[in-house]
C-alpha cells in the first residue's frame, strides 16, 4: 500500500525580484520559459541580468517545454511551516532544456520519484496570477 | 596563485579561545554571550581588552555587532571592524580576514567572535521567523522548501543515488563524534549512541532523521588573533595560521555546472593547500562543517582525503574515529558538542595543536583543518588550516 503524500503547505507566495517578475508572469500564463543569450545562444534559468558565459547584457524569452529527469528529492516529514501537516515531497529535476542546471518543484506522482526518472512539469494554478510548477512522471505517456 | 599569499603563511597566529557555556536557553542576550566569550579568550592569551585593536563577527541579522560590542566593552577607538554577513560558509573568511588585516599591520591583535542564541531567540531551521533573504528562495520557498536540513536532504539524496552512499554511513559519523562528545566536558549530548539509535530517530526530511541533524545551540565563542611574532611572548603556546583561505564555487541551481555532489571546498582546496605547503596527508586532525552528517562526508572527498564517492564507506571504515587515521570532529562537531556557527570548530583545532584536549586529545597532532559549511545552500565556503607553533 503506497503512502500518501500530501502537497506542501499553501500560503508562501513566491516574491519576485526586477529579474524574474516577467519569468513568473509567463509561468501564470502557463508558460515556461527561460532566457537565452542573443550572443551566445546559451539557455540560463534562473533569471539574471548577465550571460554568464559570455557576459553580455542581450537576451530574449524561449519558451520551452518543462521535462527533465530526477536528480533528487525529499520526503518532508517536520512542519518547518504553519499549515504542513502531512509528509509531502519535493523534488530537484535537471532541466532538458538548460545543461547543467537545476529546478526545484512539487512532487505530483502517485509513488516516491526515482532517480533519473523523466519528468514533465505540470501547472498548479494558485490564484491571484499566479502558477507553481510541479512535476510528474512521464513514462505513462511513451507508448513503446 | 597571488604571490602574497604565499608570505602570508604563519605570519599570524591564534592565541586565545574563550566560550560561553553551551546551552538550549542562555537566558541572556548575544551581546552578553559575546563579552562573555570575548573576555575568556582574552583571559586565556593573558591579555587584556586595552590590547584589542579589531573585532571581527559573522552573522545573518540575528547577533551583536562589533560596533556594538566594542563600546560595551568599553574599547576605545578599535582600529578594524568586519562585520560580516553570512552563514556558516563565511565562519572561517571572518579569521582569514582578521588575521590578513593583523599581517597587513592595520591591527595587532583582533578578537573573532560569535554569538548566538540559536535554540532561545533565532532559529536557523526557520522555525519561528522569517524566509531567508536571497532571490534563490523565490523558487523554492513555495513548495514548502527553505530549511537548511531540507536543502542538505536534498543534496545527501543526490549523492546516495550517485555514489550508493548508505544510511548507514551517515549513522556511523553520528554514532562515531557522539563517542568523542562523550569525553568533552563541554558538549551538550554526552550520551552515548548507537547506529540502532540513529535508524530509530525520527524522519525530518527523508532521507535525513534527527541524528543527522546538528544541535540548536545558544552560546558564544571567541578566537584572539595576533602576529607570530607576539604570540611567541604570549601565555599559551601558539597555534600558527598556515593556510587561510575563501572563495567561490559554483551555484547548484544555475551556470550551466550544477553537480549537487561537490561542493565549492573542491575548488578551494588546492588554493588552501598550495597557500601552506601542505597537503591532505600532513593533517593530523580535522574538523569539518558538520551542520549535517551528510556535509562531512562530502567534504572528505572534497578536501582529498579519499576518492569522490567513497566519503560513506571512509566514515565507516573507522577512519574518523579518535583512533582512525583521520580523527574529524573530536569534540563531537555541531551535531553533538554544540553548534556556534562555525567557530567551536576553528576552537577545538586549536585546542588539539596546544595538546590541551584532554581525554579527547589526538597524541602528537601538530597540523589541523578546520573548514566552513563547504558551499551549498550559497556558493561560497572558507577554511583555515592551522600548525602548532
Ligand atoms: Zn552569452
Amino acid at each position: 500500500m503506497p503512502e500518501r503524500y500530501g502537497r506542501p503547505p499553501q500560503g508562501v507566495r513566491p516574491t519576485p525580484d526586477r529579474d524574474s517578475k516577467d519569468w513568473w508572469a509567463r509561468l501564470a500564463g502557463h508558460e515556461f520559459a527561460v532566457q537565452r543569450c542573443d550572443t551566445c545562444h546559451t539557455a540560463r534559468f534562473p533569471p539574471r541580468a548577465f550571460c554568464p558565459v559570455c557576459r553580455t547584457e542581450d537576451w530574449r524569452w524561449a519558451a520551452v517545454e518543462p521535462a527533465g529527469t530526477v536528480e533528487s528529492w525529499i520526503v518532508n516529514r517536520r512542519p518547518f511551516m504553519p499549515g504542513a501537516s502531512e509528509p509531502y515531497i519535493v523534488v530537484l529535476v535537471r532541466l532538458a532544456a538548460v545543461p547543467g542546471c537545476l529546478i526545484h518543484g512539487g512532487w505530483d506522482g502517485d509513488r516516491e520519484p526515482e532517480y533519473g526518472q523523466a519528468v514533465e512539469g505540470v501547472y498548479a494554478d494558485m490564484g491571484d496570477d499566479l502558477a507553481l510548477l510541479n512535476w510528474r512522471p512521464t513514462e505513462w505517456h511513451a507508448s513503446p | 596563485m597571488a604571490k602574497r599569499l604565499l608570505e602570508f603563511r604563519d605570519r599570524t597566529a591564534v592565541v586565545g579561545v574563550g566560550y560561553t557555556p553551551f546551552t538550549k536557553d542562555s537566558g541572556v542576550s548575544t551581546l552578553t554571550l559575546a563579552c562573555r566569550a570575548i573576555l575568556a579568550a582574552l583571559d586565556d592569551a593573558g591579555l587584556g581588552p586595552g590590547d584589542v585593536e579589531g573585532l571581527a563577527t559573522h552573522r545573518v541579522g540575528d547577533s551583536a555587532a562589533p560596533s556594538l560590542v566594542g563600546p560595551a566593552l568599553g574599547l576605545a577607538d578599535p582600529s578594524w571592524y568586519l562585520d560580516q554577513f553570512g552563514g556558516g560558509s563565511v565562519s572561517h573568511a571572518v579569521v582569514a580576514q582578521a588575521a590578513l588585516a593583523v599581517a597587513a599591520g592595520v591591527a595587532e591583535t583582533v578578537v573573532c567572535y560569535r554569538a548566538i542564541n540559536a535554540r532561545s531567540e533565532f532559529r536557523m531551521g526557520g522555525t519561528g521567523r522569517g524566509l531567508p533573504v536571497s532571490p534563490e528562495v523565490q523558487y523554492q520557498a513555495p513548495y514548502g522548501y527553505f530549511a537548511p536540513p531540507q536543502q542538505y536532504a536534498m543534496y545527501a539524496r543526490a549523492h546516495m543515488q550517485k555514489y550508493g552512499t548508505k544510511a548507514e554511513h551517515f549513522g556511523q559519523l553520528a554514532v562515531t563524534q557522539r563517542a568523542n562528545a562523550v569525553k568533552n566536558p563541554r558538549a551538550l549530548m554526552r550520551t552515548p549512541i548507537t547506529l540502532d539509535d540513529y535508524l530509530a530517530s525520527r524522519w525530518i526530511a527523508e532521507p535525513f532523521r534527527l541524528l543527522d541533524c546538528c544541535l540548536e545551540t545558544d552560546g558564544a565563542c571567541a578566537l584572539v588573533i595576533t602576529t607570530a611574532d607576539r604570540a611567541r611572548s604570549l601565555r599559551r603556546a601558539p597555534v600558527l595560521i598556515s593556510g587561510a583561505a575563501w572563495g567561490g564555487g559554483d551555484s547548484h541551481l544555475s551556470g550551466g555546472r550544477a553537480d549537487p555532489t561537490t561542493t565549492a571546498a573542491a575548488a578551494l582546496a588546492p588554493r588552501l593547500y598550495a597557500q601552506a605547503g601542505l597537503g591532505p596527508a600532513d593533517i593530523d586532525v580535522a574538523q569539518l562543517y558538520d551542520c549535517f552528517t551528510y556535509s562531512v562526508i562530502v567534504q572528505l572527498e572534497d578536501y582529498g582525503f579519499c576518492a569522490k564517492g567513497e566519503g560513506g564507506p571512509y566514515v565507516a571504515s573507522g577512519a574518523t574515529a579518535l583512533d582512525g587515521a583521520l580523527p574529524v570532529n573530536t569534540h563531537g562537531g555541531f551535531l553533538s558538542e554544540g553548534y556556534v556557527h562555525g567557530v567551536n570548530h576553528i576552537a577545538e583545532a586549536v585546542s588539539q595543536l596546544r595538546g590541551d584536549a584532554g581525554d579527547r586529545q589526538v597524541a602528537g597532532a601538530e597540523v589541523a583543518l578546520s573548514t566552513a559549511q563547504p558551499g551549498y545552500i550559497l556558493p561560497a565556503t572558507s577554511a583555515l588550516l592551522l600548525r602548532k607553533g
